[in-house]
C-alpha cells in the first residue's frame, strides 16, 4: 500500500496486477464452477459437450441417481457426528494445552512440546496399520470412537494457538490472578476472549480438516454403515477409475460430479459466511519474525 | 510422562521460582500455590493421553512389527532386518521416493514463487483485495476427494473439458492421466491448485509485519520495485518462507489421497508416491514390510524437515 502511495502517478503496474490476479482467480474458480454447473446437465451432455451449458436441459437426474447408488445421506450423518464430537474436543483441549505451553514454565514442557512437533511430522499413513490393529484389539473397528478419538487433540492446532496465545500480554493474566481468578478461570475468562479471532480461524480450519479427512476414515470405517462423506465419495471414484465395465461411463461421471458438488457446497457456504474470521485468524496466528 | 514421575510440587522452577538463598521473607511471589504448579500439567493432559494412546503405542507396535513377517493373522516370525533389507534393495521403494521427490520439484519451488508474487500484488492493491483473498482460499476449503473426482473428469483424455479447450484452439488432445509423462504434472497441478492459496495467506501475514517505512526510505533512495522486492521483502519474509517450505515439504511427502483417488498410482507406477507405496503393503496384508516401510518413511520425512528447520535456525 505504501508502494501505491508513492507511485500513485503511475497506475499501469496496478492494471497489470489486476489482470494477473484476475486470470489466476478464474483458473482457481473454474473447476469448482464447472463441476457444479455440469452436475445439472444430462449425463450424456457432460461428455459430448463438456464446455457448453444449455439451461433448457437443466436436470436433477445425476443427483437422483447418485442418491440411489451410494449412501450419501448416512455419509453426511456420520461426518456430522464426527465433526461435532471431534471438533469440540479439539476446540477445547488444543487451546488449553497451547495456553500451558505459552504461559507456564513447568518441568517437562519442552519434552511434551517435542511430542507435539513429532505428531506434526508423522505422516498419518505411517500410523494407519498399527492404529487399525489397535482398534481391532479394542473392538472399535467401524465405530464412532475409532473415527473420533485418534488425532482428536490436533497437534497443528496446539502449535498454532501457542503462537496466538503468546501474544496475549502477561499483565492481563497477572491482573486477573490478583483479582482472585483461578488458573482455569484465567484461561476461560481472559485468554479465550482475547484470542477470539484466532479461535474463529481455528474453528473453520478444524471443521474443514475433519470434514475433509479421508486417509483414516477409509481404513477405520470401511463398512458402508459407518462410511463418512469422503469415503462414500471415493467409492464413486473407484467405479469410474477402476471397473468401467458394467457401469455406463456417462452416468457414473454425472453422479460423480453431483456427489462432488453436494460435498463442496456446505463448506463453501460456511467459508463464505465466515471468511473474514478465517482469513484474519490465519493472518493473526502467523509465524512471528 | 513427567506428570507421573516427578511430583511437580517438589520441583524447583527456573522463573518465578523458589530461591533458597534469597532471604527476603515471605514475599507473595516466592512460592507458587500448588494449584498454579499443577495447572499446566492438567491443561496438557488430554493431549498427552491422546499422544500416548494413538501415537506412541502404535509407533512401538510398528517398530516391533517391522522385524517380523506377520501377515495379519497367525504367528509372526522374528526375521531381523530382512524387511528393511528387502525394501532398501527393491526398486519399488526407491521409485516411490523418487516419484515423491519429482512431485516436490514440480510443486514446491513454483508454489513459493507464485505465492510471494501473489501476496506482494495483493498487498499493493486496495480494490478487490477481499475478493481475491476469498477466491484464492476457495480451493483450500474444498474437499480433496471431491476435487480429485473433478480432476478425473476434467482431465479425461477423450471426454474431458481440458482437452476440449485444447481442441477449440486446434491443439491435439493430451493423455493427462493415462501417460506416465503427464500423470505427475497433472497431479502436481491438482496439489498446486488446492494449496497455493493457503501459502499466499502465510506469506501475506509475513508481509504485514514488515515496517512500511522501509519501503518509503528505499524509494526515496531511488530503489525501484524489483530492487525493493529483492532487498527488503524477500529477506524479511524468510521466516514465513521457511515455514511454508517445511509445511509444504511435509505435505508433499505425505501425499496419498490425491494419487489414491485420481490415478491409483498409475500409469505403471509413475504416480505411486511414498505414501501410496506404503499403503499398498497394507492392502496386500504384508504388514511386516509395511511397518518397516513406515519407519523408513518417517526417517526420510524427519530428516528432510529437520534439514529445513536447521536452515531456518541458521538464519537467526
Amino acid at each position: 500500500m505504501t508502494t501505491l502511495g508513492v507511485r500513485q502517478r503511475k497506475p499501469r503496474p496496478l492494471l497489470g496486477s489486476h489482470a494477473f490476479l484476475l486470470v489466476l482467480t478464474v483458473a482457481l474458480l473454474a473447476p469448482v464452477v464447472w463441476a457444479i454447473l455440469s452436475s445439472f446437465k444430462p449425463a450424456g451432455e457432460i461428455i459430448r459437450n463438456p464446455l457448453g451449458f444449455d439451461p433448457a436441459t437443466f436436470t436433477l437426474a445425476n443427483f437422483r441417481g447418485m442418491f440411489q447408488d451410494v449412501p450419501i445421506g448416512s455419509g453426511f450423518l456420520n461426518t456430522g457426528i464426527v465433526l461435532v464430537a471431534k471438533g469440540a474436543i479439539t476446540m477445547f483441549c488444543a487451546p488449553l494445552a497451547a495456553y500451558a505451553f505459552a504461559k507456564y514454565r513447568f518441568a517437562g514442557r519442552n519434552l511434551i512440546f517435542g511430542a507435539v512437533l513429532l505428531t506434526l511430522m508423522l505422516p498419518t499413513i505411517v500410523l494407519v496399520i498399527p492404529l487399525l490393529l489397535e482398534m481391532k484389539e479394542l473392538g472399535w473397528v467401524n465405530t464412532y470412537q475409532a473415527l473420533i478419538l485418534p488425532g482428536s487433540v490436533d497437534a497443528f492446532a496446539i502449535f498454532w494457538m501457542r503462537q496466538v496465545i503468546a501474544a496475549v500480554p502477561d499483565e492481563l493474566l497477572d491482573a486477573a490472578r490478583v483479582d482472585g481468578c483461578g488458573e482455569f478461570g484465567i484461561f476461560w475468562r481472559v485468554v479465550v476472549p482475547a484470542i477470539r479471532p484466532g479461535l474463529a480461524g481455528l474453528g473453520v480450519l478444524t471443521i474443514m480438516n475433519i470434514y475433509n479427512d479421508f486417509v483414516w476414515p477409509v481404513v477405520a470405517a470401511s463398512s458402508s454403515r459407518m462410511a463418512t462423506l469422503q469415503v462414500v465419495l471415493s467409492t464413486l471414484a473407484q467405479n469410474i477409475s477402476g471397473n468401467r465395465v458394467g457401469a455406463d461411463y456417462a452416468t457414473v461421471t454425472g453422479e460423480l460430479l453431483a456427489a462432488a458438488s453436494i460435498a463442496l457446497v456446505p463448506l463453501l457456504i460456511l467459508f463464505i459466511v465466515l471468511q473474514k474470521h478465517f482469513i484474519n485468524g490465519i493472518l493473526a496466528g502467523s509465524v512471528k519474525g | 510422562m513427567t506428570t507421573r514421575s516427578a511430583s511437580p510440587a517438589t520441583k524447583v522452577f527456573r522463573e518465578p521460582a523458589v530461591e533458597p538463598r534469597a532471604r527476603a521473607p515471605r514475599r507473595r511471589r516466592r512460592t507458587l500455590p500448588l494449584r498454579r504448579l499443577l495447572a499446566p500439567y492438567v491443561f496438557v493432559l488430554p493431549f498427552v493421553l491422546v499422544f500416548l494412546a494413538f501415537s506412541v503405542y502404535p509407533l512401538f507396535f510398528t517398530l516391533r512389527l517391522s522385524f517380523t513377517d506377520w501377515h495379519g493373522s497367525g504367528a509372526a516370525h522374528w526375521i531381523g532386518f530382512d524387511n528393511y533389507r528387502y525394501l532398501l534393495t527393491s526398486s519399488g521403494f526407491w521409485s516411490s521416493l523418487g516419484n515423491s521427490g519429482v512431485l516436490w520439484l514440480l510443486i514446491v519451488p513454483a508454489q513459493i514463487v507464485l505465492a510471494v508474487l501473489v501476496a506482494v500484488l495483493l498487498n499493493a492493491i486496495k480494490r478487490l483485495r477481499g475478493f481475491y483473498r476469498v477466491a484464492f482460499v476457495v480451493p483450500f476449503v474444498t474437499p480433496l476427494v471431491a476435487v480429485a473426482q473433478i480432476w478425473i473428469v476434467l482431465f479425461d483424455q477423450d471426454n474431458g473439458a481440458v482437452n476440449a479447450m485444447l481442441g477449440a484452439v486446434g491443439l491435439p488432445p493430451v493423455g493427462w492421466l493415462v501417460t506416465s509423462g503427464w500423470a505427475k504434472p497433472t497431479l502436481a497441478l491438482l496439489f498446486l491448485w488446492k494449496t497455493t492459496g493457503f501459502v499466499v495467506l502465510i506469506v501475506l501475514s509475513g508481509l504485514q509485519q514488515i515496517d512500511r517505512g522501509l519501503y518509503e526510505a528505499a524509494s526515496l533512495d531511488g530503489a525501484g520495485r524489483i530492487r525493493q522486492l529483492r532487498t527488503i521483502t524477500v529477506p524479511l519474509l524468510r521466516r514465513s518462507l521457511m515455514f511454508s517450505l517445511v509445511l509444504q515439504t511435509l505435505a508433499v511427502f505425505q501425499m496419498f489421497a490425491e494419487p489414491y483417488v485420481v490415478t491409483k498410482g498409475g500409469p505403471y507406477t509413475s504416480t505411486t508416491t511414498a505414501g501410496l507405496y506404503l499403503y499398498n503393503h497394507i492392502t496386500r496384508a504384508d504388514l511386516g514390510t509395511g511397518a518397516a516401510n513406515s519407519f523408513l518413511l518417517v526417517i526420510v520425512v524427519m530428516a528432510v524437515s529437520l534439514l529445513f528447520v536447521r536452515l531456518l535456525r541458521a538464519e537467526d
